[in-house]
């Protein structure tokens, strides 16, 4: 680490701490939620922007989260999906890294070698890779919160945990959270979760603390590839952007941008994704739904509802004493 | 956010497994979902009742009114039990948002509890007679009902603003819950007033259930049509069972009783079906995320 990063790393943590005995601990445990602080001025809205078509899968990003952010392990337990033992995004693993290996199923491989390790009912050899001939290819990509523009999850939340910071990030203060799970049943990406050391919902801060003292995030800082970028999002969507028509010049014409737009029924993500391939194949939703869209209607069914059943129940006891 | 075609030559483990996370919402607040259903369909059809036919349903309410409000402090203890950090439930009370439906009926729920609380203590303490009184408190029934059919309401529509497969696609879930609610409401109090031996009260509160059970069903419809390829996924045995639950022990087997003829013993096993039929229904809908995962 860098000599400022390291003396930042050993700066106490600066706070009121909760006065000592039973009683006012008590009133302070009751009362501390319910106090405001300055909300600071807005800043430029920053988030990441995610090329991987330059993601080597090394899991840097992965390390350096858990590094910083000292999040526990999650002990080890080979999934069978490639080199992805993450498993999925969770409450002490807020960067993942997904490896979707794309290799031909047909018969030439079948018949290269019959005694292969089976998959999806075919064989496929991965002694024959060179010799394969139609090529395959590795796809791989470092996920995380995409720090929706329109939160679903800051939406749900019943206690004001979740929020926006100055920066445009979501931020679940952790001091505030109880662990409703609303967020969790909330989020379309299956970001959010709680976890079972403390009951309490957690995921990427975008490394809150790193930006207000002018440092990148963790994983961007880590990444060798820059497969990860950290800045300005309106300055991220146009180096997007950019990086999408020099694809497409080099002949990759599947490359697009995920999450850079707003969609009719989703806001913009500030953290959006380089893609090859169709959303899906990455485990991200095709077209993702704010369920806030549905709410109203919702509602009003409900309402309607209630007041015919209580309009039969009128009628029935009125009409009862005749 | 489509890519071009790309010919993909194998699946993604990714694409096959599901993308969203299921809440760690259980049994717990199944029963969460059930209490709140019975405290508030209670409350609503007991002053539905008072409000309406006073000279009928004056002694059932005497019980129905505080068997709501224990009903309540059952529903809340779920809720409170079932967050991840029980000891910050006051957090909930921190902010007002009323976008968000969680919110929305923490609020209404806990502003129903005080007219509850209320209205428990009218009916049980020895309150001078007069008309003035007597006004005083249907207001208090009265404005009571608003927070008490919001904390009906709110459950179903929670449910449906979410990712979660199946809840997400479910236009008429809260639809569903509100009239069932409505329903349960209206089995506890025949069960009531069938224990307090009120014959003119469990008479038409027999006719009611009729009504209200065949008309609870209609949005049972809509529901299902829009969920059906859900359902389809959910395992197919254990689908017959929980429909088989849900609908012919909650709605058709109750109905037969009820029009079968007026006999105390058909009457309380209508009303006790309803009850758990409501269970059922009220369960799988909260498992159903942790099923379609």
């Amino acid at each position: 680490m860098a000599t400022a990063e390291t003396r930042l790393a050993e700066t106490p943590q600066t706070g009121e701490m909760p006065p000592a005995g039973g009683s006012p601990s008590l009133l302070n445990r009751l009362l501390k939620p319910f106090r405001r602080g300055v909300p600071p001025a807005p800043r430029r809205a920053t988030g990441f922007y995610t090329d991987t078509t330059v993601c080597i899968g090394c899991k840097a990003c992965e390390v350096a989260c858990k590094q910083w952010n000292q999040l526990p392990a999650d002990g080890l337990e080979w999934t069978g999906n490639s080199y992805d033992n993450t498993g999925a995004l969770s409450a002490t693993s807020w960067r993942h890294v997904k490896f979707i290996e794309q290799f031909p199923l047909d018969g030439s491989a079948a018949a290269a070698d019959p005694e292969g390790p089976e998959r999806d009912g075919a064989r496929l050899s991965l002694d024959l890779l060179p010799d394969v001939p139609t090529p395959g290819r590795w796809l791989m990509m470092s996920d995380v919160c995409k720090h929706c523009a329109t939160a679903p999850c800051q939406q749900a939340c019943p206690t004001g945990a979740l929020l926006h910071t100055e920066f445009t990030n979501v931020y679940i203060q952790p001091d505030i959270c109880n662990g409703c799970a609303y967020c969790i049943a909330s989020c379309p990406f299956g970001v959010i979760t709680r976890a079972s050391f403390d009951g309490h919902a957690h995921k990427c801060t975008l490394c809150y603390d790193r930006q207000r003292d002018g440092l990148v995030p963790a994983c961007a800082k880590a990444c060798p590839t820059q497969s990860i970028q950290f800045g300005p999002i309106d300055e991220l969507r146009q180096r997007a952007q950019q990086r999408v028509e020099e694809l497409h010049k080099r002949g990759v014409p599947s490359a697009y941008l995920y999450g850079d737009k707003p969609t009719a029924q989703y806001s913009p993500l500030h953290s959006f994704y380089l893609l090859i391939d169709s959303p899906s194949v990455y485990g991200l939703p095709e077209n993702p739904v704010n369920p806030w869209v549905h709410m109203l209607g919702d509602y009003a069914r409900s309402v309607v509802s209630a007041l015919v059943m209580i309009a039969a129940l009128l009628i029935v006891l009125y009409l009862g004493s005749h | 956010m489509q890519a071009d075609s790309h010919p993909q030559a194998s699946s993604s483990h990714y694409a096959s497994g599901p993308v969203t996370k299921a809440p760690n919402w259980h049994a717990l607040v199944a029963w969460d979902t059930m209490f709140n259903g019975m405290a508030t369909g209670l409350f609503v059809v007991a002053s539905v009742g008072e409000l309406a036919r006073p000279d009928i349903f004056t002694h059932v309410v005497t019980l129905a009114y505080p068997a709501a409000l224990l009903l309540l402090f059952a529903d809340l203890t779920c809720l409170v039990l079932d967050l991840g950090d029980p000891l910050r439930f006051h957090h909930m009370l921190r902010v007002f948002k009323p976008s968000s439906p969680m919110s929305l009926g923490v609020w209404c729920i806990t502003i129903f509890s005080l007219f509850a609380t209320a209205v428990a203590l009218l009916t049980l303490l020895p309150i001078p007679d007069g008309p003035g009184l007597q006004w005083a408190r249907r207001l208090v029934i009265g404005i009571g009902l608003v927070p008490a059919l919001l904390a009906a309401i709110y459950k179903g529509v929670l449910y449906s603003t979410s990712s979660q497969p199946l809840w997400k696609d479910a236009r008429w879930l809260g639809g569903y819950l509100t009239a069932s609610t409505l329903v349960l409401g209206c089995a506890e109090m025949l069960l009531l007033a069938t224990f307090l031996g009120s014959p003119e009260a469990v008479n038409m509160l027999r006719h009611a259930l009729v009504v209200l059970l065949l008309l609870g069903s209609a949005p049972l419809a809509p529901f299902c049509w829009e969920v059906r390829k859900d359902l389809a996924r959910m395992n197919r045995g254990k689908l017959s069972r929980a429909g088989l639950l849900s609908i012919g022990v909650g709605v058709l087997l109750p109905l037969c009783l009820l029009l079968a003829g007026s006999q105390v013993s058909l009457e309380l096993c209508a009303a006790l079906l309803v009850l758990v039929g409501g269970f059922v229904t009220r369960l799988e809908i909260v498992m159903a995320p942790h099923a379609l995962s």
